[in-house]
């Protein structure tokens, strides 16, 4: 059965059947993956996906069914009507009315106009610039090229009809660098840009620098968190800045608009328009808006979807999310991210002067608690003396809270930076706070 | 899904650029998930994903192309742009008639006839075990999911093999507050079976250790930072051999150099009393996967290490080619969407002999990790670290106070030789292992086991 017929074929089930509204998310993409290892394709793989969600509305409660088979709507919505009867609970959760939406504008993207012969060559060369950096790097354990685009179409029976496309591209290198028996490994990447020998050279420098690392002995230390290991803290915290786990007594910041939270040179902003990652709506088709969460340390708003809102009495931050056209609405997060200050990364090792700039933090997945705002994470980085480095370190952890890390921000760099894209995207520069607990040796 | 005319068709577009095996990979997947918030359900989804992979093997190189459209011309053109991956222009030569296996012939009461009533209950009976244990569990989250998975995998070799694979699993996470603080404790079992399952699940007393989890943490000091002995419970803590060691035997780094057990074979990995295994076999558990894994070879149970050596890596039909290892059943992807690679299914450390009690008695200062939170490993350096839901600090052999916010780290090699007793009775906990083919249910499992000295992460002062 043709999309078009489908879709409306739903509505009229559902409406027929006593639905007081019926939603369509429809999510149709296409992507290019290849990674080459010792100048041969290593794996190569390209995909056409497309899967539609359902969402009805019945009786005042919100019921789900997806699928990737165009066939039998009347039994899809027969699913959904099922899931929607056994909703407890008793929040309101509306749907989305029709709206105009702004042009939105994303970078100009240099892998978009490549061929696919082309983009298996730039990751050949990706390859060969990694190698040719000679001695003690080893190999290139992957030279990856990803291109795709996504096409979201929302539409429901209040009259909204949202459709967008969206593109995305990363190359990313992994060299292996090794001296004596010792191995290392590091990766860099980068989005919408081809860019392969910066991005070689960083990758090889992050390897190279970790050669020699060793513990510290465990205490309180100075701590200079570089922008990728504060990028996977505040991503891993950001379920705080949810109206949805304030609302369900699951946030530390619940309540806490007005007051301050952080350190008065910092600021947080959600911003689905920033030119990385844009996007005209949510997940409900709300248009986007950018939100300060965080204004010179003050809370100033959570992420709000039409639910959230509708209980807080305040309106959608355009922070609707779905995990995928099969998962049902939440709140989640656009860009997210803290704001760039002025300090230059070598100004804010000198203001380090003794202490331990952190480069990356593993583990974020079980060593952080969401809720208590604790965390202990592997981290590794360098041992600074006296404002310059003086050897590596890892095999330690870090461990803190974050708001009183984040009311512990003393310095702000310039060098605002985002982690990988995904349904949401994560940024900060790097931070210096005043002290973490590190365990070592 | 498919007829054996369209997949000689099939399997023919994808040889034509000279590959020397071509893959089809069909799924047809249903699945239903519950949340609970606070004692009421919030959502309910049901999912049904249809769809076919195919990939193509030359040498070494491999390409994969899926699609969700399942008709003929579309199989053919996703066919022809996973052949057109190799980069080659040749025809190769593919089967002339498959053989069937089937694996899927188990009589048991699968999800169709599951009402959602029927699932709200078990939320509602962990529900209440947690909320009733105390006054300060002040939310508790259920969840509840099942899969029926159904799996035909048909390739150039004449393999034309098919299963179909249940889950379910139920999660509660009690939260527990008192004076500004919070603590968490979850419990979540997953099987590898039809609803039926659930008869013998005491789904109350999930929802009593969670909330005893969760306000034991409460009250208890930051652990300290410190280089202590420690001793690691069964069940969940098989993680730790998952991640010190499970994944730096997947073909996946070994077959290319990337991991530290590279060309270890036969060798001492690890301490004498430490006995490992992954067992795709094991009837109804969460990491089995009924018979076959998603290449069609038939699952087995794999000695991975033998007293402290090394025996067997995890190995797949792409790693195969690298190495000069038979194939080991371990071949798993989340879904189509995924090229399939080696994996784990139930791994776990065998009972060794010694007394549980004794290596606590005479471990002197150090941590008893009894709830394991979940880890990661760098296969490439073994470097591992994962989080303690649960701990215990002991001084001179007696647990003193529960401390929470510890983390373990540590590098595999090191660690594994470092285990100095391994208990006598082993069980199995459930997780979703995340790598390079998605999310996959697996098993993990030891006895209690005791490691002489790690690194223990804490922001405590010293007890």
């Amino acid at each position: 059965m043709e999309y078009e017929r489908f879709r409306q074929e739903l509505f009229r089930a559902a409406l027929n059947e006593g639905c007081s509204a019926a939603e369509t998310f429809k999510q149709e993409g296409e992507s290019f993956s290849v990674s080459i290892l010792e100048q041969e394709i290593d794996s190569y793989s390209v995909s056409r996906a497309f899967g539609v969600g359902l969402r009805v509305q019945l009786g005042g409660k919100n019921g789900y069914a997806y699928t990737e088979v165009l066939e039998e709507p009347e039994t899809l919505v027969q699913k959904a009507m099922d899931n929607a009867r056994s909703i407890e609970n008793t929040d309101d959760h509306p749907m989305q009315t029709a709206c105009d939406y702004s042009d939105i504008t994303p970078l100009q993207d240099p892998l978009s106009s490549l061929s696919e012969e082309e983009k298996i060559g730039l990751a050949m060369e990706m390859e060969r610039l990694v190698l040719a950096h000679g001695e003690p790097v080893l190999k290139c354990a992957g030279s990856v090229v990803e291109t795709g685009r996504q096409t979201v179409s929302i539409h429901n029976t209040l009259g909204l009809a949202a459709e967008e496309t969206r593109g995305y591209s990363m190359l990313l290198a992994e060299p292996v660098v090794k001296r004596g028996d010792e191995v290392r490994n590091s990766y860099a990447f980068r989005c919408a840009d081809t860019d392969i020998r910066g991005l070689t050279a960083e990758a090889v420098e992050k390897a190279v620098g970790k050669l020699g690392a060793e513990a510290v002995a465990p205490g309180k230390y100075r701590i200079l968190l570089q922008n990728e290991a504060a990028i996977t803290l505040l991503q891993a915290f950001s379920p705080m800045f949810s109206a949805d786990m304030a609302q369900k007594g699951l946030s530390l910041l619940a309540g806490k608009e007005g007051q301050v939270i952080a350190s008065s040179i910092v600021s947080v902003a959600d911003n689905p328009f920033e030119a990385g990652m844009p996007r005209a709506f949510d997940a409900e088709g709300t248009p986007s808006e950018k939100t300060a969460l965080v204004e010179c340390g003050i809370l100033k708003s959570l992420l709000h979807n039409l639910k959230t809102a509708k209980k807080a009495g305040c309106k959608s931050t355009s922070n609707g999310g779905r995990g995928s056209a099969a998962s049902p609405v939440d709140v989640s997060p656009s860009n997210l991210y803290i704001l760039p200050g002025e300090c230059p990364a070598a100004s804010l090792m000198e203001q380090l002067g003794n202490g331990l700039v952190i480069t990356s933090l593993a583990g974020a997945h079980a060593g952080v608690n969401r809720v208590s705002g604790d965390f202990s994470l592997l981290a590794s980085g360098y041992l600074v003396e006296n404002g310059s480095i003086a050897r590596p370190v890892d095999q330690i952890t870090v461990a803190g809270s974050f708001l009183k890390l984040m009311s512990g921000v003393i310095g702000v760099g310039d060098d605002l930076r985002f982690g990988f894209p995904g349904s949401s995207r994560f940024g900060s520069p790097s931070l210096l706070v005043e002290s973490l607990m590190v365990a070592g040796k | 899904m498919i007829s054996e005319t369209i997949a000689q068709r099939v399997l023919q577009a994808a040889l034509s650029t000279g590959g020397d095996f071509a893959e089809i990979y069909c799924e047809d997947s249903e699945s239903t998930r519950l949340a609970m918030t606070d004692g009421r359900v919030e959502n309910a989804s049901y999912s049904r994903s249809r769809g076919v992979g195919i990939r193509v093997l030359c040498g070494f190189r491999s390409a994969y192309a899926y699609t969700a459209d399942v008709t003929e011309s579309a199989l053919l053109a996703t066919a022809k742009a996973a052949a057109a991956g190799l980069r080659q222009e040749q025809a190769g030569n593919t089967a002339l008639g498959f053989r069937a296996v089937c694996y899927a012939n188990r009589e048991e009461t699968l999800f169709s006839p599951v009402t959602n009533d029927m699932r709200v209950k078990l939320l509602k009976e962990m529900y209440a075990g947690a909320k009733q244990f105390s006054g300060e569990i002040t939310q508790v989250e259920c969840g509840y999911s099942d899969k029926i998975q159904r799996v035909t995998v048909v390739n150039s070799n004449g393999l034309w093999a098919s299963t179909v694979r249940p889950y379910t699993r139920i999660m509660v996470t009690a939260v527990a507050s008192a004076g500004g603080e919070t603590q968490t404790g979850t419990r979540s079992p997953g099987f590898g079976r039809g609803f039926d399952v659930y008869e013998s699940v005491m789904t109350n007393e999930l929802g009593v250790e969670a909330a005893k989890t969760a306000v034991t943490m409460l009250h208890a000091p930051e652990c300290p930072a410190s280089l202590v002995p420690v001793v690691i419970d069964g069940g969940f803590g098989g993680v730790i051999f998952h991640e010190a060691c499970g994944h730096s035997l997947e073909a996946t780094q070994v077959a290319k150099g990337n991991s530290e057990f590279c060309g270890k074979m036969g060798q001492q990995i690890a301490a004498s009393c430490v006995t490992a295994v992954d067992d795709g076999t094991i009837d109804g558990e969460w990491g089995s996967l009924r018979g076959m894994d998603d290449e069609g070879t038939p699952t087995q149970k794999n000695i991975l290490i033998e007293k402290g050596i090394l025996k067997s890596y995890l190995v797949d039909m792409a790693g195969a080619r690298r190495m000069d290892h038979p194939l080991t059943g371990s071949s798993r992807r989340q879904d189509y969407s995924f090229a399939p690679t080696s994996r784990m299914t139930n791994t776990y450390i065998a009972p060794g002999s010694d007394d549980a009690e004794e290596m606590l008695r005479t471990m002197g200062e150090g941590l008893y990790a009894k709830q394991l939170g979940g880890g990661s490993v760098n296969p490439m350096t073994g470097e591992f670290n994962f989080a303690v839901a649960e701990g215990y600090w002991v001084r001179d052999g007696k647990i003193v106070t529960p401390v929470r916010g510890a983390t373990l780290i540590g590098k595999g090699g090191q660690t594994l030789m470092r285990i100095d007793r391994v208990g006598d009775r082993m069980w199995m906990a459930q997780g979703v292992c995340g790598s390079q083919s998605g999310g996959v249910p697996v098993n993990v499992g030891q006895p209690r086991i005791r490691v002489s000295e790690m690194t223990v992460g804490g922001k405590g002062e010293k007890l």
